[in-house]
């Protein structure tokens, strides 16, 4: 049993000093052009911020990290980039731009010039629509915010961060507990 | 003797086939095994075994690339970045879909040994007296006394572990301890007994994932990662069980990158002498012989092995005399079901993931009982508390929310049908000869379908699973049906099935080839009817069963 064991702890610290994958490359920033370095979608740095600012709103920072500390916002351009169909990814684009004009017209300046409050009041009132069945509107803003929140959800939760610190995956739990007691930190 | 001469050639490496190299090898005969795709070692290339949901660069899922590589294999789960290698690459191996068929195909040392779902549950004679009873098809030419030392010889060496719960449809096994329910499970279970006392069951799957140490494999860990390839070799795969009982007799030699194109059927003593290989990455030929051969390719490609054979002396092939090789193709067909929420128990959840659920067996046209169809159905299911990415009721964004995805959600429990397809001769394949394959061989033409009996099974496999639920308690129970669709089950059988007469059967009670008795079939393929349980443990207790016999009439000179 002690080789079972000390073979358990070592894939499971092999696993912790593999570490995440990296997410995205990126380049410097040149000015108008995006960070993230993506191979479909074409967005400009403006866009990009925006979406970063989203991905902040929806998780933010608070006594734990939020999207943009935990880079959140590379995955959610890394998935649409990457998994998304080209419809799909048009929705995103023509979201996006729905997005920002539904901002500036609601916060009188655009959604990256607003403050973290701002930004907050604007996505709940987006939120609350994105979950109402009835809501209907003739842009794409829905569709693109519904994306980015699944994708920030995901990739948090998700997240090396999350599965080791916020919630304990163990990658070899060694047994089944059928009747295992909720504590504040659950277990995966 | 010339190097390419063995006493025994298995076509295949996957679950049969290892079986089939196992038994053989064990019984001293210098076998080889060979397999058209790739190697994969045990451990050391399950090179994603041992990663973190979080170390996938799509956490598992599928881009849009794949989507365009893998056309068949996005229809359904198993299109995942985190096993991708293990199926088989569809641009190299196309086939001819007549009518939609999702073939799910591992072309690699293992095949779906590797990514197989591992509940194993032996059939009863319910089964084996099936077409007999209903005028179908054709008889099974053996019943369960013939197969019931077979199914405890297999499920000692492959470590299947359940419960013995004596369900009279359902015979028990030789097995390890089972695995736990969980505490909605329990529950769920404790109100169906009251409900349906003796009269329906549910019980523990039965898994072929070890629960105590067996043969130098590490018993089951509760990772929930077995089709990545399991480090610990805790389920059964060719790589953590046969093939190395294989290996330790030192009578195996294994040959990946081996496509057997045909089998060499001698006219004259009206046998095979060997088969004729393509090395799938030099594509040069070359020729083995031995006095036996196990066709263990997969239900379809074993019937594409025979099709490509002795077209000389038949033109369908070997063992097409008959006129049933190739038809009779059977899955199981699912995607029908459904689920509900479970009150209560928030103070409860569960450590370790279970690779594993519940299982219902059938109780449908038993004891007299008469449906609109024939047959049955079991289901498989469980019961689970619902993740972190969860909606809480008001404020869906910021810190709180942030918060609130650490909680775990509300109980849940579902479950899923299982149906038996019935045997019918037009569902058949057949080889496309206008198209070919990466290696310049013809591919074959599958045109099969549901039909009628399966239909109204379908509509008792969705109303059942929802009234069962609510009457063990389940809240919110909602139904989910589909378009059966063949293929999906995985569970590919039927293409060279047993009998009892040469002229409505293409393997003998023995799983020889009528037309050349040292020619076996024991995989899917050899399936005379479908049943519902989950066939894999069957095509082991065959195999066994079939190598046993093709040993002692090898030893008597009979073939």
């Amino acid at each position: 049993m002690n080789l079972n064991i000390n073979r358990r702890a070592a894939i499971r610290n092999m696993a912790l000093i593999l570490g995440s994958a990296a997410v995205l490359p990126s380049c410097l920033n040149d000015k108008g052009k995006p960070v993230v370095q993506l191979k479909k979608l074409k967005i400009d740095a403006a866009q990009e911020t925006l979406v970063n600012n989203l991905t902040e709103t929806i998780l933010p920072k608070t006594d734990t990290p939020g999207a943009a500390e935990l880079g959140i916002n590379l995955f959610v351009f890394k998935m649409i980039d990457d998994c998304y169909g080209q419809e799909a990814q048009q929705d995103f684009i023509t979201g996006l731009g729905d997005f920002a004009d539904a901002a500036k017209k609601a916060l009188g300046k655009s959604f990256n010039d607003g403050s973290a409050k701002e930004r907050a009041a604007f996505v709940a009132t987006v939120d609350q629509n994105s979950m109402n069945d009835k809501y209907k509107d003739d842009t794409k803003l829905t569709a693109f915010y519904k994306m980015v929140k699944d994708q920030t959800v995901f990739g948090y939760t998700t997240s090396k961060y999350f599965m080791t610190k916020q919630v304990v995956y163990e990658l070899v739990p060694g047994r089944y507990n059928a009747y295992f007691p909720v504590k504040k930190t659950a277990a995966v | 003797m010339s190097t390419n001469t063995y006493d025994a050639i298995v076509i295949g490496s996957g679950i049969s086939g290892g079986w089939a190299a196992k038994e053989l090898t064990e019984k001293g005969l210098k076998t080889i095994m060979l397999e058209r795709g790739k190697n994969i070692e045990h451990i050391k290339d399950y090179v994603n075994a041992n990663k973190g949901p979080w170390e996938f660069e799509h956490r598992g899922g599928r881009t849009q690339k794949m989507i365009d590589d893998y056309p068949v294999l996005k229809r359904d789960y198993p299109l995942n970045e985190t096993n991708l290698d293990y199926w088989t690459n569809e641009k190299e191996s196309p086939y001819t879909e007549i009518k939609r068929f999702d073939w799910f195909r591992g072309y690699h040392v293992g095949g779906r040994s590797l990514m197989w779902g591992r509940q194993s549950y032996r059939w009863h004679d319910t089964d084996f007296e099936a077409n007999a009873k209903d005028g179908i098809a054709v008889d099974w030419p053996i019943r369960y006394k013939d197969l019931h030392d077979w199914y405890g010889y297999a499920e000692k060496f492959a470590g299947i572990s359940g419960n013995r719960d004596g369900v009279p449809i359902l015979p028990d096994g030789d097995f390890m301890p089972p695995m736990e329910m969980n505490v909605v499970e329990k529950d769920v279970q404790k109100r169906y007994k009251e409900f349906y006392k003796d009269a329906r069951h549910f019980i523990i799957g039965r898994t072929a994932n070890i629960t105590v140490p067996h043969n130098n494999r590490t018993n089951c860990q509760y990772r929930n990662k077995c089709w990545l390839g399991c480090p610990f070799g805790a389920y059964f795969s060719t790589q953590s069980a046969t093939l190395p009982a294989a290996m330790k007799t030192g009578n195996l030699t294994l040959r990946p990158w081996s496509i057997v194109t045909k089998i060499l059927y001698d006219k004259n003593t009206k046998k095979a002498k060997g088969v004729e290989v393509l090395d799938a990455e030099t594509n040069k030929t070359y020729e083995y012989y031995a006095k036996i051969v196990f066709v263990n390719a997969s239900a379809l490609n074993s019937a594409w092995v025979l099709m490509n054979s002795a077209t000389d002396v038949w033109e369908g092939g070997l063992g097409s005399s008959s006129g049933e090789l190739g038809h009779n193709l059977m899955d199981h067909h699912l995607g029908v079901g459904a689920g509900g929420r479970i009150e209560g128990f928030e103070d409860k959840y569960t450590f370790g993931r279970r690779a594993n659920g519940i299982y219902i067996p059938r109780y449908r046209n038993l004891n007299g009982e008469k449906r609109d169809y024939i047959r049955g159905f079991g289901y498989q299911g469980g019961g689970s508390r619902a993740g972190w990415s969860r909606d809480i009721a008001e404020l869906n964004i910021g810190g709180d929310f942030k918060d609130a995805l650490t909680e775990p959600g509300s109980w849940g429990f579902g479950m899923g049908g299982f149906g038996e397809t019935l045997p019918y001769h037009e569902n058949k394949i057949s080889l496309d000869k206008n198209k070919k394959d990466k290696w310049g061989l013809p591919i074959l033409a599958i045109d099969a379908e549901c039909k009628d009996n399966e239909r109204k099974m379908r509509i008792d496999m969705m109303n059942d699973a929802k009234e069962m639920l609510e009457n063990a308690g389940v809240k919110d129970v909602q139904t989910y049906t589909s378009e059966p669709v063949l293929g999906r089950g995985i569970h590919e059988m039927g293409t060279a099935r047993m009998g009892r007469d040469p002229k409505t059967s293409v393997l003998n009670g023995n799983n020889q080839v009528w037309d050349a008795k040292n020619v076996f079939v024991t995989d899917g393929a050899a399936m005379t009817s479908a049943a519902c349980q989950n066939p894999s443990l069957t095509y082991m207790a065959l195999t066994a069963r079939a190598a046993n016999f093709a040993v002692q009439e090898l030893k008597k000179g009979n073939i």
